[in-house]
């Protein structure tokens, strides 16, 4: 692999991004690591719920640095940032010397990647998802990449058993419809659509979201806020924004009107522990489904 | 003032500037050397140049991942810099000079609109391509897509504001500003499509950076940069008969529309190359150009070529400081260039009034 | 000799040209006069190809069209009406583009030289925009004079074609640069000029072309076309030819000046 200065960097083709493929390039990408011999002890991790997973399996200490969006445990904070997951430099990655990076699925820019496979660094991608499985395969890929399966397996187990119960808890007989608001700047709702994060946790916690008809998160008109008339309003936690953001609502023309707003279900919860699909998720759902119940009284 | 005409080495004249101009551009040259050895220097990863330069004078093996650092991640970093910065500025000196007008910048050819929609396009919808493409231009599809809309952008700007073989400067001009505003409503609707991840994407994309820096991007804008770079030389003087007018350029026998459709063709080229490698990094173009005329006059023999160094010299410095300040997490370029350029600029405007109220 | 033969000319489709046909010989000083919109720029620009035109351009019995650019620009230079400049550029340097297009390297002192001749010595330095009208126009003229230095030729006799060279400038300077058009016409060179004043007409040109609605109403020596009945047609109003007025007005002819020194 160490060829010249202009050899290493040819292009490489890009493999389709599938799971299962996935799977395999981090187990080549294992078995053509240096450090075979030994377990990787300078751990990079990219991702909120990756680094999230690495200290649930009690591996915290091995990290070396993270990335900006890595921002619970607070332990976590103190690491070296090498910057947003998908603005990465080569340099900066390779300044904190890893020998193993775990990096979420999305993780680049591409190039970066290439340079960091050309740098004979293992490197485990680790798939994204919204919702159980998807959890208990970004555990099993970090645990494996770390040469923890026994941890992995006993926090999969714990991660399943108190989802399933907090899945179980929060069914209801009419599952609320839940709006769930990203921004509300200058009174325009984005607001999240199938295929996100938000309708994923939603959903776990027995809810359902009360906008359909578009991915991802969009900018969406006041009338079709109007007309779904969710029973709640989701929103992230941002310190100490809570009254203002709880005024915007009550004050907007539309989403005033709303039921949720009429009988004050609007919920904020804190982001990465909401979004992140980790191993806090079960504790994300019980809150969640908890201030449903709470919100429909 | 007879022994000052005889005088073989010295007959300064009063207005004559090509001496200072030449002075100026040694002293760029240093600059430059000097900008470059420490970018390949300094890194977050603390590799040292002199250490690997030593191991290699004494014929000792290069530690693969000092090699790697050096080599396949700042040098490349450093010529995609000195390729950019160079092209940039040279470009707004040419736009300049050809639309008569020190505020022109190769946006007004379209292309910066142009390769934004490129780029935009290929960030939001190069998913929909078909599996086998992806494959074949792989995590190149920006870069192209970003050349080819700013090049078509221009080609196609160029082709309607010249009628019976004449280019009116004016009609590109509107046109651009035109095409601007559509390629603005369509970025508009991508962007409204786009996903979470693709508008940070995009964001990165505006703000430029030369992170993704790798020999490939050196080698396919290399080659479009270098043509600006070594043609535009040779339009030096009819840009500066320009400055008097199209007819009296064209009374100095300059063949005034093959130089326009030169150099516009060019530096289409060279912009849409450098804008796809590195993202939009504004400000270079027009400072740059800017800076020299107030400091060596607008003689584009001059011009030019220190326009090209101190471009190169600036930006590599831009990305040092990028890389630098919140390592190993890195600014986009585009950030430190107009933190740093704005106001240096505006305190050079205010106290340079009279030489550019034009 | 230049010669332009049935010379029609549009702007935005209106015909301000409507066969004009114009002989300028070298050693002579050939003016353009007539009325505002009469077309007297507009023959000037078609002569030097600065707009579309139809009819035939000949210089030295070659057809100006067929010439390439370079050579053209060897043979005959062009002062262009009041002019902007895009840049901050110094007087020496403006002054200096016109040797671009000279025939043969032109030595170190020849700008200066040029600056001397319009009576702009010690200019160099100053910034172009920096000068009022009339030093712009002269420094202009400078670039021009440059640019066809040597009257004449090993191929033939130079050209200037000046668009109102004196329209900015006070009665010395127009002396001034009466003086210099003299010269380069009497060294051999030939010169073509819009002119407005026509007491100035009267006493450097050779040939008078006097235009009218964008045809020529008279053509030849000052004496000849400069008369009651000519003049009074072309300008719309009663004019009288070396005429005095009654004892107490005070006038001013630029025949009984002279320059100082």
């Amino acid at each position: 692999m160490a060829a010249g200065p202009f050899g290493t960097l040819r292009t490489q083709r890009r493999a389709p991004l599938k799971p299962a493929l996935l799977m395999l390039a981090v187990i080549a990408g294992q078995m053509r690591s240096p450090a075979q011999a030994d377990p990787a002890e300078r751990v990079l991790a990219l991702g909120g719920a990756v680094t999230e997973i690495v200290y649930a399996l009690g591996q915290g200490d091995r990290l070396v640095a993270r990335d900006t969006t890595s921002t619970y445990p607070p332990e976590a904070a103190a690491l070296p940032d090498v910057g947003y997951v998908r603005a990465l430099s080569p340099e900066g990655v390779l300044s904190v010397a890893p020998d193993l990076i775990l990096a979420i699925e999305g993780s680049g820019p591409p190039e970066t990647m290439e340079v960091l496979r050309a740098a004979d660094i293992a490197l485990a991608t680790v798939p994204e998802g919204y919702d159980a499985t998807a959890i208990v395969a970004k555990i099993t890929v970090v645990a494996q990449a770390l040469e923890v399966p026994e941890a992995g397996a006993r926090l999969v187990a714990e991660v399943e058993a108190a989802l399933a119960g907090a899945i179980a808890a929060g069914r209801t007989q009419t599952p609320p419809r839940v709006l769930f608001i990203l921004s509300l700047q200058g009174g325009r709702i984005m607001a999240a659509g199938a295929d996100t994060a938000a309708q994923g946790i939603i959903e776990l916690a027995g809810g359902v979201n009360a906008l359909s008809g578009f991915n991802g998160y969009q900018q969406v008109s006041d009338e079709a806020v109007l007309l779904a008339d969710p029973d709640v309003i989701l929103m992230m936690d941002r310190s100490g924004e809570h009254a203002a953001e709880a005024t915007d609502i009550l004050t907007h023309p539309v989403l005033g009107q709303t039921r949720a707003a009429q009988t004050g279900a609007i919920l904020h919860q804190p982001g990465l522990l909401l979004l992140g699909f980790g191993p806090r998720t079960p504790q994300a759902v019980e809150a969640l489904s908890a201030a449903f119940r709470q919100a429909q009284g | 003032m007879a022994t000052a005409d005889n005088s073989p080495t010295r007959d300064f004249v009063a207005g004559d500037r090509q001496g200072r101009a030449r002075r100026v551009m040694l002293g760029l040259v240093a600059l430059l050397l000097v900008t470059s050895t420490l970018s390949l220097g300094i890194g977050a990863s603390g590799v040292s140049l002199w250490s690997v330069l030593g191991q290699i004078a004494r014929a000792e093996a290069v530690a693969p991942r000092e090699a790697l650092i050096l080599f396949d991640i700042r040098a490349p970093r450093l010529a995609l810099g000195l390729l950019v910065g160079a092209a940039l500025a040279v470009s707004g000196a040419v736009m300049q000079g050809l639309f008569r007008n020190p505020l022109a910048d190769p946006g007004l050819v379209g292309v910066g609109a142009g390769a934004g929609l490129g780029a935009i396009t290929a960030i939001v919808l190069g998913g929909l391509l078909p599996l086998a493409l992806q494959d074949v231009v792989g995590f190149y599809l920006v870069p192209l897509a970003a050349f080819l809309g700013g090049w078509l952008t221009t080609l196609f700007l160029y082709r309607i504001s010249t009628s019976r073989g004449r280019t009116s400067v004016a009609v590109m001009l509107l046109g651009g500003i035109a095409l601007g505003a559509l390629a603005g409503a369509v970025s508009g609707v991508l962007i409204y499509m786009a996903d979470d991840a693709q508008l940070r994407d995009l964001t990165f994309w505006g703000l430029g950076s030369l992170a993704g820096a790798t020999w490939d991007k050196v080698l396919v804008a290399g080659p479009l940069i270098a043509l600006v770079l070594v043609v535009t030389p040779f339009l030096a003087q009819s840009l500066n008969a320009l400055a008097l007018g199209e007819g009296p350029a064209a009374h100095l026998g300059i063949p005034v529309q093959r130089m326009k459709t030169i150099s516009i063709l060019t530096v289409a080229g060279a912009t849409g190359a450098a804008v796809a490698v590195s993202g939009g990094i504004g400000f270079v173009g027009i400072v740059v150009p800017h800076l020299l005329r107030i400091l060596t006059g607008p003689d584009h023999r001059y011009l030019l070529p220190n326009a090209a160094l101190l471009g190169a010299a600036l930006l590599v410095g831009a990305d040092m400081i990028a890389r630098s300040v919140i390592a190993p997490a890195e600014l986009p370029i585009g950030i430190v260039t107009a933190t740093l350029g704005g106001p240096f600029f505006l305190w050079i405007l205010l106290r340079n009034r009279s030489l550019l109220d034009l | 000799m230049l010669s332009a033969t049935d010379i029609h000319a549009d702007l935005a489709g209106t015909p301000i040209l409507r066969g004009v046909s114009l002989t300028a010989r070298p050693g002579q000083i050939t003016m353009i006069v007539g009325p505002n919109g009469s077309g007297k720029t507009t023959l000037l620009r078609a002569l030097t190809q600065d707009l579309p035109y139809r009819g035939r351009v000949l210089l030295d019995g070659a057809d100006i069209a067929a010439l390439p650019g370079w050579e053209l620009a060897t043979r005959r230079a062009v002062l262009p009406q009041a002019s902007r400049i895009a840049f901050p550029f110094t007087v020496l340097e403006i002054v200096r583009l016109g040797l671009i297009a000279a025939a043969t390297p032109a030595p170190g002192h020849r700008a200066s030289e040029a600056l001397a001749r319009v009576g702009l010595a010690g200019f160099e330095g100053r910034f172009y925009q920096d000068l009022s009208g009339g030093e712009q126009q002269r420094a202009q003229l400078a670039r021009v004079l440059a640019q066809v230095w040597d009257p004449v030729g090993p191929d033939g006799a130079r050209w200037l074609f000046l668009d109102e060279p004196v329209a900015s400038l006070d009665i010395g300077h127009q002396l001034e640069v009466m003086e210099i058009m003299a010269d380069y016409a009497r060294a051999g060179g030939g010169v073509v000029a819009v002119m407005h004043d026509l007491n100035l007409t009267a006493i450097h040109a050779d040939q008078v072309l006097l235009m009218q609605d964008g045809r020529c109403l008279a053509a030849g020596p000052p004496a000849a076309v400069f008369t009651d009945a000519i003049l009074s047609a072309a300008y719309g109003c009663t004019v009288r030819v070396n005429a005095t007025p009654p004892a107490p007005a005070t006038f001013v002819l630029p025949h009984m000046a002279r320059r100082a020194g």
